[in-house]
């Protein structure tokens, strides 16, 4: 029998917020251990829960980006179980009343066709305190640090949408670029500000039997959730293929042996709606005061991009996946850039030479305008890729005008026809035989004498004047093949 | 032998002058003193120091009031059993006391002491720095001789707290005294509040309700016929928030650790079982069944609430405040069960299930009608107390 696999996501997002969520300690759980700690964070007898309005901007920012619908009214409860890294016995977290309902991801699946991912909702919650195992000698001691207890999340429920492990990890991707250009959190799994669970469970291909689930843990990359998600899916179907009921628990993804372990699940009750924080009720007012401060969202950004300048979906896609980079592309075309120069250049020589100088785009002393300036300067043929390569990295380490560094250095090309034939005439001179294979119809022969003309000048010369220049005297035909051999 | 005090202040004297200059108050030590011990009467703490001053305290220096120590109180303040709560009143070493009511152990108290307990609108006293134990329903009363002195405080320690968000914004009374016209006022009497009454409880009721008629008040019969169910409500919400809320205390951080633990489970256990005494034990044990057995009785309980919270502001809609008979012989005895505590607080749990503010104010002296509750609408402090002052008048 052929199974399909059937998988929910649950995603926790850390927001980036300044503060934690219901104290003012400071959000960076990296300092050092307990450093960021109060009574409130501690949950010292008397402390009360202040909610902090930047983690509720932050979370709602973050759902109107996934196409939620922000709740009018929302409540946080308290998920009561006991264990060393939860300070109070329970932890907040909005299990009744979320604060947001909907909302989906676009992806491509398998077989490139659109699919969109639903999701069920978004509800906020308060992160525990981290466990170190330690020996001291050799007594086995477990330190607490509480500088992430009480740091602000966001949980994000998918609906069971996905069935093939290309489908989660691509639902991923997008899910971080969408909440990072909202500007809510880093989604970084690495670090730990995004953390992924999988509900998996596998059914034969066809029906719509409800199957029992096994959630998986512990995966820190994306790649890893794809793995996690073809090794479920394997043994699940073993089992049924063995006639063994798969039982509902909880795994541990294994990174390093790529398999899942069962793991012993915490006891948790149901929860109790939290008498000390006050409902949320938000107002359409406010609502909308969100939804106005929503950046244009990369998948909306690459749609237009496609439409409004003529780039493939890749291309878009590519510019879009960064606020900085799509924004450093319009500005380019605004500046009077082609679209496809913008592309190209962004693309193969600026975000490689920004990244290799460990910068940021936007912090970059090679801004739009000057760049744009080169790129101007190379469209109306005053200098040639080459030279303009050459001044693109020297933008870098100068405040100088492009204009001033073509002129300084003697960049400027030479295009002028009487200039030109006087180096056409002597490397013609010096190679009867390239003359004679040329004539013969040999494209290579025409671009060895282009790159002679090229080289005599000191690359100066303009390659497209040199070949019309050259075409005409020896009566060639213009040849693709040779316009490759002198422009890298 | 001073009984009446857990904790002495060694330094009593004020560092500010203000409104409350002189007065002496005896908190509960439940009420975070930086330095001062505050086990809240619970060996779950015991041995815990608070680390900075609760709201109401900060406001209480800044007035200028001395704050001459803390009684001893019941563990979390939950009923009267091991309270000494208005003791310090009537030895005459406190003018005034602050005592936590959970279902009327502040009016209880003043009952059982002669003198008046006042317990305020939910949310407009801050509970910063209050270890409690049952956050929707829990108030920190006042107990005084002298409803000025209630009335002062009151007016130095309500009022938003940037520390406290219980209180919406925008929702303070203003205390400046006023008159009260008994002619232009209307006290709302529910017949259900008078079902347990004896024949001459009965009586001394009526005799107290005669001398309001007598002074001009106009009298309504109202009826609540859900007025059982307040005690009801509050017990099976009110072990489901403490039992959920007494969750930190488990040793991790703070508290005494059991020895003799194997693992974290074991831990807990033996912690908490050795921490909490039996009566709050088995309070905290009905709180987890309904949470986790009986969790649908626990929802029913909070659509109950609902309603009845609908039901006392019609009440306080047609009248302008109620009155509710006193317990009667108050404080006699502190039981040791959950239902005889319950029993115990029947005609006062109402206030806290609904956070109206409540007045009780002692029989007079020897008169033959009893003490009464006056109980208003939600953020009527003030008005209600002015309401007091001009019902003590009528016995002068
Ligand atoms: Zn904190």
């Amino acid at each position: 029998m052929e199974y399909e696999a059937v998988v929910g996501l649950e995603i926790h997002v850390e927001l980036n917020c300044a503060t934690k969520m219901f104290c003012d300690c400071p959000n960076r759980p990296g300092d050092e251990p307990n450093a960021n700690t109060c009574p409130v964070c501690l949950w010292f007898p008397g402390a009360i829960p202040r909610f902090s309005q930047e983690a509720l901007e932050k979370a709602s920012l973050l759902c109107l980006g996934l196409g939620g619908e922000l709740q009018p009214r929302s409540a946080f409860d308290q998920k009561v179980y006991y264990y060393p890294d939860l300070p109070k016995g329970y932890q907040l977290s909005q299990a009744h009343l979320p604060l947001s309902r909907g909302g989906g991801i676009d992806i491509l699946d398998d077989s490139g066709k659109p699919k969109t991912l639903r999701i069920r909702h978004v509800h906020m919650e308060e992160d525990v305190a981290k466990l170190v195992h330690e020996m001291e000698g050799r007594v086995p001691v477990s330190l607490v640090d509480f500088n992430r207890a009480g740091a602000p999340l966001v949980e994000i429920v998918t609906e069971p949408d996905f069935r093939t492990p290309h489908e989660a990890m691509e639902f991923l991707k997008a899910l971080r670029t969408q909440v990072r250009s909202v500007g809510s959190s880093d989604c970084s799994m690495e670090n730990g500000t995004m953390r992924v669970d999988a509900n998996i469970s596998v059914r034969p291909r066809g029906t719509e039997q409800m199957a029992t689930k096994v959630e998986v843990k512990n995966m820190n990359s994306i790649r890893h959730v794809g793995d996690a998600i073809v090794h479920e899916i394997s043994r699940q179907s073993a089992c049924l293929q063995a006639g063994e009921p798969v039982v509902l628990h909880t795994r541990l993804w294994d990174p390093d042996k790529k398999v899942t372990l069962p793991m012993r699940a915490k006891f948790e009750g149901p929860c109790v709606p939290d008498p000390t924080v006050p409902v949320i009720e938000l107002s359409r007012e406010w609502i909308d005061r969100m939804r106005s401060r929503l950046p244009e969202m990369p998948a909306r950004r690459a749609q237009r991009l496609v439409a409004q300048h003529g780039l493939t979906p890749e291309e878009a896609g590519f510019l879009s996946a960064e606020a900085d980079v799509a924004g450093f592309f319009e500005a380019l075309t605004r500046e009077g850039v082609a679209p496809r120069t913008a592309m190209h250049w962004l693309a193969t020589q600026l975000l490689p030479a920004v990244k290799e100088r460990g910068q940021e785009l936007s912090r970059s002393p090679v801004t739009a305008p000057r760049l744009a300036a080169l790129l101007r300067m190379l469209s109306r043929d005053e200098i040639n890729a080459n030279a303009a390569r050459d001044v693109l990295l020297r933008l870098f380490d100068t405040d100088e005008s492009p204009e001033t560094i073509v002129g300084a250095r003697g960049f400027r090309q030479v295009s002028d026809p009487s200039a030109l034939d006087a180096l056409i005439e002597t490397v013609l001179a010096a190679h009867p035989a390239a003359i004679a294979d040329v004539r013969r119809g040999q494209a290579k022969a025409m671009g060895f004498l282009i790159g002679q003309v090229m080289q005599a000048s000191h690359g100066k010369a303009n390659p497209k004047k040199v070949r019309d220049l050259l075409a005409s005297r020896l009566d060639a035909p213009l040849n693709p093949a040779g316009q490759n051999a002198v422009e890298p | 032998m001073d009984s009446a005090f857990a904790h002495r202040n060694p330094d009593a004297s004020a560092f500010e002058d203000g409104p409350l200059r002189g007065v002496r108050i005896a908190i509960q030590p439940n009420l975070s003193v930086a330095g001062w011990p505050t086990d809240a009467g619970s060996g779950a703490l015991a041995g815990f120091t608070a680390l900075e001053d609760a709201t109401i305290v900060r406001r209480l220096r800044r007035a200028g009031a001395t704050l001459c120590g803390a009684t001893r109180m019941s563990e979390f303040g939950f009923g009267l059993r091991g309270s000494q709560a208005g003791v310090a009143l009537q030895q005459q070493a406190a003018d005034a006391e602050l005592v936590l009511d959970l279902m009327g152990e502040s009016r209880l108290a003043a009952w059982r002491a002669g003198v008046c307990g006042f317990k305020p609108s939910y949310g407009l006293v801050s509970r910063f720095g209050l270890v409690g134990l049952i956050p929707s329903m829990e108030c920190c009363g006042l107990l005084s001789e002298n409803l000025h002195a209630i009335r002062d405080i009151l007016n130095t320690i309500a009022g938003p707290d940037e520390l406290d968000f219980s209180l919406p914004e925008g929702e303070t009374p203003d205390f400046p005294p006023r008159p009260m016209d008994p002619r232009a006022t209307t006290l709302g009497t529910v017949t259900e509040a008078q079902r347990g009454l004896s024949p001459e409880q009965e009586g001394r009721f009526r005799a107290s309700l005669d001398a309001l008629a007598r002074a001009g008040f106009s009298l309504r019969n109202l009826s609540m016929p859900d007025f059982d169910l307040f005690p009801v409500a509050h017990r099976i919400i009110g072990s489901v928030e403490a039992s959920s809320c007494a969750g930190r205390y488990d040793s991790v951080r703070y508290g005494r650790r059991a020895p003799g633990a194997r693992n974290w489970n074991d831990m807990y256990l033996l912690s908490r079982g050795a921490a909490f005494g039996p009566l709050l034990k088995g309070y905290l044990i009905q709180g987890a069944f309904f949470q986790f057995e009986r969790y649908d009785a626990y929802e029913d309980a909070c659509r109950i609430r609902a309603r009845l919270l609908a039901e006392a502001a019609r009440l306080t809609s047609e009248a302008d405040f109620l009155v509710l008979p006193a317990t009667d012989g108050a404080g006699v005895g502190a039981p040791a069960s959950l239902a005889e505590t319950y029993a115990q607080f029947a005609a006062t749990a109402f206030a806290n299930v609904v956070g109206q503010p409540v007045l009780g104010l002692p029989p007079p002296a020897g008169a033959v009608s009893s003490g009464i509750q006056l109980v208003g609408p939600r953020l009527s402090d003030a008005r209600l107390l002015a309401l007091g002052e001009q019902v003590l008048n009528l016995r002068k």
